[in-house]
C-alpha cells in the first residue's frame, strides 16, 4: 500500500533544471513592476489582455491573477482572501479577486507586500466578467483608472462586426494610453514587441507538443509553473531565452526517453486552473502511481502569434477567440483534440469554485468528451487558491476510482 | 476463483464499518455492520474479531481488502480500493444484470454504471454536502422526533406530501420546522422530505444515464419511503440485494480472493 522510499532510490518525480532560472526570470518582473510602480508607468492586467499594445507603448504590466497563483501557492488563501471578507466580499467571489482585494486592503500582511501600486487597470472580459467589477474595486482603493477591452462572448464563427468592434477598443485602448502616461504607439516598436511574443510563444508551443511523446518530457505541475513568463513577460527578450532553455532541456529529456515521471503508466488530460496550494504534492502523488498529465486545457491556452499586415486585425482576432470566449463546444472540441493527439487515457476536470467560466458545463462536456473519445473522465470539485473549498478525501476517492476504471 | 480458500471486506464508511468474509467460491460466509463511532479501525476489529469467534476462522491472517472513506485506516489490509469499485463488483456477484447501481451511504451518494465485467464504466457522487445522503433523514428524523428506523415507515402513511424545496440539510431542517410551526402533519413533512431527498438522487442518476433494472443499496436503501420515492421519480424498478449495507464489503471480499 504505502512506497517504501530509499535514499538511493530515484524520485518519482523529476525536476527541471529550468525551474532555477524561472526564479532569476521571476525576481525581474517583480523588480522591473516595482521600478515602473516608482516611475509611474505601471498597469494591472488581466491574463488574456493584448499586453503587446501597452509593453510597445513603454507601459510595464504586472498581473494580479498571476498573483494569486503566488497566494495560493503559499498557502495563505485563507488569510489574505480573508481581508476581502473581512469588508464584505463574499465567499463565493473568485479567489483571484479576493486576493487581490485583500492584499491591495493589507499589502504589509501579504506575500511580496501585495503587488506594487498601478497607475493604470487594464481589463478585457474575454476570460470572465468578474475581472471588470474587481478591477473597478481595485480602482476605488488605488485610485488607478479601468480601461476595459470589452469581447463580448459568441459561438463558433466570429462575425465581421464582432471584429470591427474588438478593433476598435484596441484604437481606444491606444488613446487611452496616450493620454494616461503621454506616450505614443510606434508601429515599429509593436512589431518588435509582437515579433519577440511570438517567437515566447512558439518556443512554448514547441515544449507543450514535445509531450506528445512517450514518456512526456513534463507534467502538469512542470507547466504551470514555468508557464509564468509567457503569461506575463511575452513581449520581453528575455523571456525567449528562458523559453529557449526550456525547450532545449524538454528536447533533451525526448532524445533520451526522459520523462516527467519515472515510472509513466497512465495518460491524463487536467481541465481547469490547478490548486495552486497543493501542486506539487497533488501530482507528485500520483506520479508516484504512473500517472502523468502530458497535456492540460489551461497552458495551451497562451497559443496566438499577432503577425500579418495589420497587427490590430491579428490581436482583435487572437485575443477575442480564446476559447472560454467562445461556446462550451470549443472548449469540448479542444479537449477531444488534447486527448487525440495527446493519446491520452483519461481526464480529470477541476471544478473551480471560484472560476465559473472556465467551469460552467463541466458536467456536460464530461459526457460529450468521453462519447466523442471513448475515455472516461472524472470532475473533482475544489478551488485555486482557497483551500478550505478542498476536501482531500473526496477528491482521492474519485480519483482513485479513475484510475481503477483504467488499471 | 482462486487457490484462496476465504477473502475479507472491509467497508469502513463515515456511519458503520461493515465486514463480509466469503469462501474461495465467492458464497457469503459471515458479514456484521457496526457503527463506525469515533474509531474506524475498532470498529473493524470488531467486526472481524466477531466473525471468527462466529466461524472459528482465522480472519487475523485471511487475505483483506479495506474500502470506504476509512480504507486507509486498515494497515494490515492488503491493499485498499474504492467504494465505487466495491459497490460495483459486489453487485453485479449477486445479479450481474444491473447496469446502474445507486449506492446512498451516510455521507455521501454515489451513482454508478456497472459495465459486463463487473467493473464500474462511469460515476458520479453527490456534491461536497450532506443532501442526499443518509446525514440528511437523519436530521429530518430527529426534527419529526421519529426514529430514523421509523421514519421510512411513518412517511408511506401520507397521501399529500407535502413541498419541501430545499435538499439542503440545514436549509430543509428549517423549512421543516417552519412547515411544524405551521401545522402540518408530520407524516405529510416525511414524505415531503423523502420525496425531495429522491428528486436529488434521481438527478444524479440521470447524469449517469437509467438503464434498468437498477439496484440501490447502502443503508438508505433500507428505507422503503425513498425507494418508493425514488422508484417513481425514476419510472423504474428498483432491485435491492437483501442485505443492501454490505455490497461493498462484498465486493472487497471478493477482490481479497484475487491474488
Amino acid at each position: 500500500m504505502t512506497e517504501m522510499s530509499s535514499g538511493k532510490e530515484e524520485k518519482a518525480y523529476r525536476p527541471l533544471n529550468t525551474q532555477d532560472l524561472l526564479q532569476g526570470v521571476l525576481f525581474r518582473y517583480v523588480l522591473e513592476g516595482n521600478a515602473a510602480s516608482e516611475e509611474g508607468r505601471l498597469a494591472w492586467v488581466t491574463s488574456g489582455f493584448p499586453v503587446e499594445i501597452p509593453v510597445a507603448m513603454g507601459i510595464t504590466p504586472t498581473y494580479p491573477e498571476q498573483y494569486g497563483a503566488v497566494v495560493g501557492s503559499q498557502k495563505v488563501g485563507p488569510t489574505v482572501c480573508g481581508f476581502a471578507e473581512e469588508i464584505g466580499y463574499s465567499q463565493e467571489l473568485c479567489s483571484y479577486a479576493r486576493s487581490s482585494i485583500g492584499s491591495t486592503r493589507k499589502p504589509e500582511l501579504s506575500p511580496l507586500e501585495g503587488l506594487p501600486k498601478p497607475q493604470a487597470l487594464l481589463a478585457c472580459n474575454n476570460i470572465c466578467g468578474t475581472v471588470l467589477r474587481w478591477y473597478d474595486t481595485i480602482s476605488q482603493m488605488t485610485g488607478a483608472p479601468v480601461f476595459l477591452l470589452d469581447t463580448p462572448p459568441f459561438e463558433e464563427e466570429q462575425q465581421s462586426h464582432h471584429l470591427a468592434y474588438v478593433r476598435k477598443g484596441l484604437d481606444h485602448l491606444v488613446e487611452f494610453l496616450s493620454s494616461r502616461f503621454g506616450v505614443s504607439l510606434e508601429e515599429e516598436r509593436l512589431r518588435e514587441v509582437a515579433a519577440n511574443s511570438s517567437k515566447a510563444i512558439g518556443l512554448w508551443t514547441k515544449s507543450l507538443e514535445a509531450c506528445k511523446n512517450k514518456p512526456s518530457p513534463l507534467n502538469c505541475a512542470d507547466r504551470f509553473t514555468t508557464m509564468a513568463p509567457v503569461v506575463t513577460m511575452r513581449g520581453a527578450e528575455h523571456t525567449i531565452e528562458f523559453y529557449q532553455a526550456l525547450y532545449d532541456e524538454v528536447r533533451e529529456r525526448v532524445s533520451q526517453s526522459v520523462g516527467a515521471i519515472r515510472d509513466e503508466r497512465i495518460r491524463l488530460l487536467w481541465d481547469n486552473i490547478p490548486p495552486w496550494f497543493t501542486i506539487f504534492r497533488f501530482f507528485n502523488g500520483l506520479a508516484k502511481r504512473g500517472v502523468v498529465f502530458p497535456a492540460d486545457t489551461y497552458t495551451h491556452a497562451w497559443s496566438g502569434s499577432l503577425e500579418g499586415k495589420d497587427l490590430f486585425d491579428s490581436a482583435a482576432t487572437i485575443y477575442s477567440n480564446v476559447y472560454l470566449n467562445k461556446g462550451l463546444q470549443a472548449k469540448v472540441d479542444k479537449m477531444v483534440e488534447l486527448i487525440k493527439d495527446y493519446d491520452l487515457d483519461g481526464f480529470v476536470m477541476f471544478s473551480v469554485r471560484s472560476c465559473k467560466r472556465y467551469s460552467l458545463g463541466q458536467l456536460v462536456s464530461k459526457e460529450l468528451v468521453t462519447e466523442a473519445t471513448g475515455v472516461p473522465g472524472v470532475v473533482i470539485e475544489g478551488d485555486m487558491v482557497d483551500s478550505r473549498l478542498f476536501n482531500e478525501a473526496q477528491i482521492q476517492t474519485r480519483i482513485d476510482a479513475l484510475l481503477e476504471m483504467l488499471e | 476463483m482462486s487457490g484462496r480458500s476465504l477473502g475479507i471486506g472491509l467497508d469502513v464508511g463515515s456511519t458503520t464499518t461493515k465486514a463480509v468474509m466469503v469462501d474461495s467460491r465467492g458464497n457469503i460466509l459471515g458479514s456484521r455492520v457496526v457503527p463506525t463511532g469515533a474509531s474506524g479501525v475498532g470498529a473493524a476489529m470488531r467486526c472481524l474479531g466477531e466473525l471468527s469467534r462466529e466461524s472459528g476462522a482465522d480472519t487475523k491472517n485471511a487475505p483483506t481488502i479495506s474500502t470506504g472513506y476509512g480504507r486507509s485506516l486498515i494497515d494490515f489490509a492488503e491493499k485498499s480500493v474504492t467504494e465505487i469499485t466495491c459497490h460495483s463488483i459486489g453487485v453485479h456477484h449477486l445479479n450481474p444484470s444491473i447496469r446502474l447501481l445507486i449506492d446512498i451511504g451516510g455521507q455521501d451518494s454515489k451513482v454508478i454504471r456497472v459495465g459486463e465485467n463487473g467493473r464500474p464504466t462511469d460515476f458520479e457522487l453527490n456534491d461536497k454536502c450532506s443532501a442526499g445522503t443518509g446525514r440528511f433523514l437523519e436530521v429530518m428524523a430527529r426534527v419529526l422526533e421519529v426514529s430514523i428506523d421509523e421514519l421510512g415507515p411513518f412517511a408511506l402513511q401520507s397521501n399529500s406530501p407535502c413541498m419541501i424545496s430545499s435538499t439542503c440539510t440545514v436549509f430543509a431542517e428549517s423549512e421543516v420546522v417552519g412547515r411544524i410551526g405551521a401545522g402540518e402533519s408530520p407524516k405529510d413533512i416525511a414524505a415531503g422530505v423523502h420525496a425531495a431527498m429522491a428528486s436529488k438522487i434521481s438527478t444524479l442518476s440521470k447524469r449517469v444515464g437509467v438503464v434498468t433494472p437498477v439496484c440501490v443499496t447502502g443503508g438508505v436503501a433500507l428505507n422503503p419511503a425513498f425507494r418508493y420515492y425514488l422508484s417513481k421519480q425514476l419510472s423504474a424498478e428498483l432491485w435491492m440485494p437483501d442485505n443492501p449495507q454490505i455490497t461493498g464489503a462484498l465486493g472487497a471480499a471478493l477482490l481479497a480472493l484475487e491474488p
